[in-house]
This record gives C-alpha cells, sequence and structure tokens, in this order.
C-alpha cells in the first residue's frame, strides 16, 4: 500500500513532467499564431516579441490578396474532400468483406492490404510519377487524387475491420434469419451501427490527403495548382520578412485538421489504437 | 474458441442454404465478398503494385528524363555501394532514424505514464499531448524552420536574451554540429505522441488485478512497472517501434523543410537523396536505385510488423 507522501509526490512529478510536454507541444503553435499577428516593423526590431502590440492583420490581408494562397485553398479542400469520399467508400465495402465475409482468398487480401499501408511513399513516388505522367494526369489535381488512395485506402481499410470485427455477428444472423439477404444484413444493420467508426476514418483520411507532400511536391509543376502544404513550403525565400505571411497561411492551413482532431479527439484512444495497433 | 455444435449447424444450415459447386469452391459469401474487393485490389494493383514492380525494373537502367531507358542491371546500386556521398547518406539516416525512434520510445513511455497516473482532465492532457501527431507535418516543420532561424529565430533569443545560457545565437540548422540534432528534434516531437497514445490504450488492457496482486506482495512503483508494465507492453512496442522505424526512416518532409540534406550533406538522408537525384540531377535510375537499396531490410521488417499486427487484432 502506498503512503499519502509516497501519492503526492507522484502526482507532483506527473503533473510537472505533463506541464513541461504540454509546453513543449504548443510552444510552436503560439509562436505560429503570434508570428502571424506581426507586422513588419515589429519583425524586424525584434520588439513585442512574446505578444503582438498590436495586433496586425496585414499578413492575412497581403496573403489573400498577393499571394495564390486562395487557389491552393480550394485545390487541397477538393483534393482531401474527394479522395476521402472515394478512400472511405472503397475501405468500407472492403473492410466489410475482409472483417465478416467468407470467400477463397480473403486472407491474402488482408495481407496485402495491410503490407500496402506499410509501404513507404518515399519508395512509390518515382514510378508513380512516371505512371501518371503516362496517363496525362501529372500536373493536374486529378493526379493526386488518382494517387492518394495508394495511403488512404489502406489506412481506413485497415481501421474499418476492426471496428466491424467488433460488431457481433449474431445481429446480422438475426437479420438473416428474418429474410435479410447478405447485402441486406450489412446495408440495414452493419452500416447504420457502424457509422460512427466510418466518419472518424474517413477524417482520418482528410486529415492525411490535407497534410501529404511529396506526392504534391513532385506531381504538381503549375503554381496554381499547389496544394496547402507544398504552397506553404514555396514561401521559403530565405528573405525574413516573408514568415508573417507564410505563418498566417500556416494557421489556416491548421485550421481544418484540428476542427476535424477536436471531433476526433473521444475516438483517438479507442479507435486509432484499436485499427491501428492493438496488442 | 470452442461453440456449441447447434450453434455450429445453425451457421452452416444458414450459409448452406443454397449451396452450389461455385460456394463450396470459392466460399459461402464469394459474390459480395469479391465484389467488395474488387476496387481495392484494383488500387493495390495500380497503385502500389505495378510501380513497384516498375521502380525495380526503372532501378536496373539508366534514365535521363525525356530518354527511353538503357537497361544496364544492377550498374545502379553497385555504384552506389562505393559512392561515398551516397554512403554518408546511409549512415546518416540510420542515425536519424534510430536517434529519434529511441527518444521517442523514451518520451512515449513517459508520456503514457502520466497520463494513467491519478490527473484531473485527462482526456486534455490527452488531447493536447496529441497536436503534433495530428496537426500538418509541413506546418510544424516550418514553425521550426522560423523558431531555429539563426539570426531571428526565438530558440536563439530566449537562449540568449532571456535566459542568458548562450552568449551568441547558434545557427541551428545551418551548422555541421548541431543540424542533426535538430533535425531529430523535430521528428521526435512530432512523432513521440504517437508512441504514448499506442502505450497508453496497452496499458488500459492490462488487467487491474495484476498490478494489485504486484502491490499485495510489496513491489515497488518500479517494480510494478518492471515486471508488470512492461511485459504488459511488449507486443505493442514491438509493433509501434517497427511502425516508426519505417516511417522515420523513409520520413521526407522533416528533413527536405528544414535543411534540404545539408549543411555539406550532414543531415543528407535516403528520401531526400532520392528526390535530389531524380528532379535534382535528373536521374531517375539512379534515384530509384538509392530508394530500394535496403528493400531487403525494409521487406523483412514489414513482414515481422505485418504479422505482428494481424496477431494483435486476433486477440
Amino acid at each position: 500500500m502506498k503512503g499519502r507522501g509516497a501519492v503526492t509526490l507522484e502526482k507532483t512529478l506527473a503533473y510537472g513532467v505533463l506541464v513541461a510536454l504540454a509546453l513543449a507541444v504548443l510552444f510552436p503553435f503560439y509562436w505560429m499564431i503570434i508570428t502571424s499577428f506581426k507586422n513588419e516593423d515589429q519583425m524586424r526590431s525584434v520588439v513585442s516579441m512574446f505578444w503582438p502590440k498590436p495586433f496586425a492583420v496585414e499578413n492575412y490581408r497581403q496573403l489573400l490578396a498577393k499571394t495564390e494562397f486562395a487557389a491552393w485553398y480550394g485545390n487541397s479542400v477538393f483534393v482531401a474532400v474527394s479522395s476521402t469520399l472515394l478512400a472511405t467508400a472503397v475501405g468500407t465495402i472492403g473492410a466489410y468483406a475482409l472483417a465478416r465475409l467468407k470467400f477463397r482468398g480473403r486472407g491474402f487480401m488482408a495481407s496485402a492490404t495491410l503490407i500496402t499501408y506499410l509501404v513507404p511513399p518515399s519508395i512509390l513516388f518515382i514510378p508513380l510519377y512516371k505512371q501518371m505522367q503516362g496517363l496525362g494526369m501529372a500536373n493536374s489535381l486529378s493526379g493526386l487524387i488518382a494517387a492518394y488512395p495508394s495511403f488512404t485506402v489502406p489506412f481506413v481499410t485497415w481501421l474499418l475491420m476492426g471496428y466491424f470485427e467488433s460488431i457481433p455477428e449474431e445481429l446480422e444472423e438475426a437479420a438473416m434469419i428474418d429474410g435479410a439477404t447478405r447485402f441486406g444484413a450489412f446495408y440495414r444493420v452493419v452500416l447504420p451501427l457502424s457509422a460512427p467508426g466510418v466518419l472518424a476514418a474517413g477524417l482520418y483520411a482528410f486529415t492525411q490527403a490535407w497534410n501529404e507532400f511529396l506526392y504534391a511536391l513532385v506531381f504538381i509543376t503549375d503554381g496554381r495548382l499547389r496544394t496547402l502544404p507544398v504552397g506553404l513550403a514555396s514561401f521559403i525565400t530565405g528573405d525574413v520578412y516573408g514568415w508573417g505571411y507564410l505563418m498566417s497561411g500556416a494557421v489556416l492551413t491548421t485550421l481544418p485538421v484540428i476542427a476535424a482532431y477536436i471531433y476526433l479527439q473521444k475516438y483517438m484512444v479507442d479507435g486509432l489504437t484499436a485499427g491501428g495497433v492493438k496488442g | 474458441m470452442a461453440v456449441p455444435a447447434a450453434q455450429v449447424e445453425a451457421k452452416v444450415a444458414l450459409r448452406g442454404r443454397r449451396s452450389d459447386g461455385l460456394r463450396g469452391v470459392l466460399g459461402p459469401d464469394y459474390r459480395m465478398g469479391y465484389l467488395f474487393v474488387t476496387p481495392i485490389a484494383l488500387l493495390v494493383l495500380s497503385l502500389v503494385a505495378y510501380p513497384f514492380t516498375y521502380a525495380i525494373y526503372l532501378s536496373m537502367t539508366h534514365k535521363l528524363v525525356g530518354l527511353p531507358p538503357i537497361f544496364v542491371g544492377f550498374e545502379n546500386y553497385i555504384r552506389l555501394t562505393w559512392d561515398g556521398f551516397f554512403q554518408r547518406a546511409v549512415v546518416n539516416s540510420f542515425i536519424f532514424t534510430f536517434g529519434s525512434v529511441v527518444f521517442k520510445l523514451v518520451l512515449g513511455v513517459v508520456m503514457a505514464l502520466v497520463l494513467t497516473s491519478p490527473i484531473r482532465w485527462r482526456s486534455f492532457w490527452t488531447g493536447v499531448l496529441l497536436i503534433p501527431w495530428v496537426a500538418p507535418t509541413v506546418v510544424s516543420a516550418l514553425n521550426f524552420l522560423w523558431i531555429f532561424d539563426g539570426s531571428l529565430g526565438v530558440l536563439n533569443y530566449l537562449l540568449v536574451r532571456v535566459f542568458h545560457i548562450l552568449p551568441q545565437g547558434v545557427g541551428w540548422l545551418s551548422e555541421p554540429g548541431t543540424a542533426m540534432a535538430s533535425v531529430v528534434a523535430v521528428n521526435v516531437w512530432r512523432g513521440f505522441p504517437f508512441f504514448g497514445i499506442s502505450f497508453l490504450a496497452g496499458m488500459k488492457a492490462i488487467p487491474g488485478e495484476l498490478y494489485e496482486a504486484a502491490a499485495v506482495d510489496g513491489a515497488s512503483t518500479l517494480q510494478r512497472f518492471r515486471h508488470v508494465t512492461l511485459p504488459g507492453l511488449k507486443n505493442i512496442m514491438i509493433i509501434v517501434v517497427l511502425l516508426s522505424t519505417i516511417w522515420t526512416f523513409n520520413d521526407f518532409q522533416i528533413v527536405y523543410i528544414l535543411t534540404k540534406g545539408g549543411p555539406g550533406g550532414t543531415t543528407m538522408v535516403m528520401p531526400v537523396l532520392t528526390y535530389e537525384t531524380a528532379f535534382g540531377a535528373q536521374r531517375l535510375g539512379e534515384a530509384i536505385a538509392v530508394a530500394l537499396y535496403l528493400l531487403p531490410a525494409l521487406a523483412v521488417t514489414i513482414m515481422v510488423l505485418a504479422r505482428y499486427m494481424r496477431q494483435g487484432r486476433r486477440r
């Protein structure tokens, strides 16, 4: 049994570590946000270092008026939403088949999907680029929409396989005894029950597509067709005064992901880990 | 798993309602099964299997952009083996990967331990600590590029002007002595929450009775960690470490944005070298040979990892 002193010590230690980790985690975002509200003078003369006085919005104005940021935003939304819808649809039915249906080759397909999830993009990006070039899709958003399922689909499938396996098989059997077809049991019983899981998997796929950098960097050569991560990185010019609008762009790029994350947080521990790695 | 005989019979009766020959060979749900996995199969074939095979072929050619490839066998690989710059990139990749994974492992265990200790607002703290894992990596890398900036970066400002720890600023990313440590730090910052959250889930699955029994036996906190927590986390640790090793070894964006492999090649890792060889030097065959050079090791890692992940699922 632990004494009261030991418990207090343990708690103090835990809070100390938590605060230190939280500071390390949050500081770069704090710094991103306040930098985005500093004007050129404040940056150059190193005044109002930790809190902008006054809050300047000129970085945001300049970002939207003078750069192609708005176009990139549209590109990112289009690419991420399209590839998410595709990945969620394909992944959901695939995961159901691999988790529940009995047919020859199922184990092989499940392994193939998992291995695909583990093959890193750094060995696929050049051949995929050549492939897209051959199809005339290299310098276009449709090329990205076509390529992103290479990582979103295996991920969604693997995640949802775990989810479907956790739904009691008896529910479907009961529906089928009542006359439902195999498809009916899936469509009317399993799918409604899995809606939260499917939504969570879709949001994960969305953030993955939203954050993707390598394929977008390699495939897209036209400046206006860039997605946000590549567009933001193109702002690195070596000129210190570019940091203001770069950081304002970084803030706007992070917002949708954080919004998705706030919704997802309750699934994070159970969903991500149950689907991704469960040991 | 023991299933009552009556239940098995019921299942068989259900499945075998319209039993025909194909069902016997291909399984009871073969129609819907094949229909549902066809899209995945097509994607895996066209987006992974085909490009992968094509990559192996291209790595055995001299391919200059705009010209047809010339088959040269293993020449690219042999040449790379004796290329000093490539050798250095391999060494750098290992330093980057193992340096990052070790720190992520330690911080991940620490994170899981503090989040399972008796604290208030547990889900709030969990949510905060997970942010680096969900935020766009490019954004994080750009944030650190700005924080590490040699002249106006806030890290130097804090260390020199606020805390007076250093007499003058350091070019964290532009000096050979600090560049590798800096990119490792950013990779650790981004990746440790995944370790932490996975271990947290693993620790929740360890039965409380084990801890109670250990406490009754008079085990100290440290002993309980050593003899209950660690063995309970063994499988998940293996999975997370292997997964992170693959991801870190192939991480492109952090190094590309922070240093592009510089200064003087001190942070040049294999994925960045692949990119530079392909799109800077325009030598595609050689670039893919760089990417595939360690394929046997990668393949073994993936096979072992996939086995562990599937086992984890079955339990």
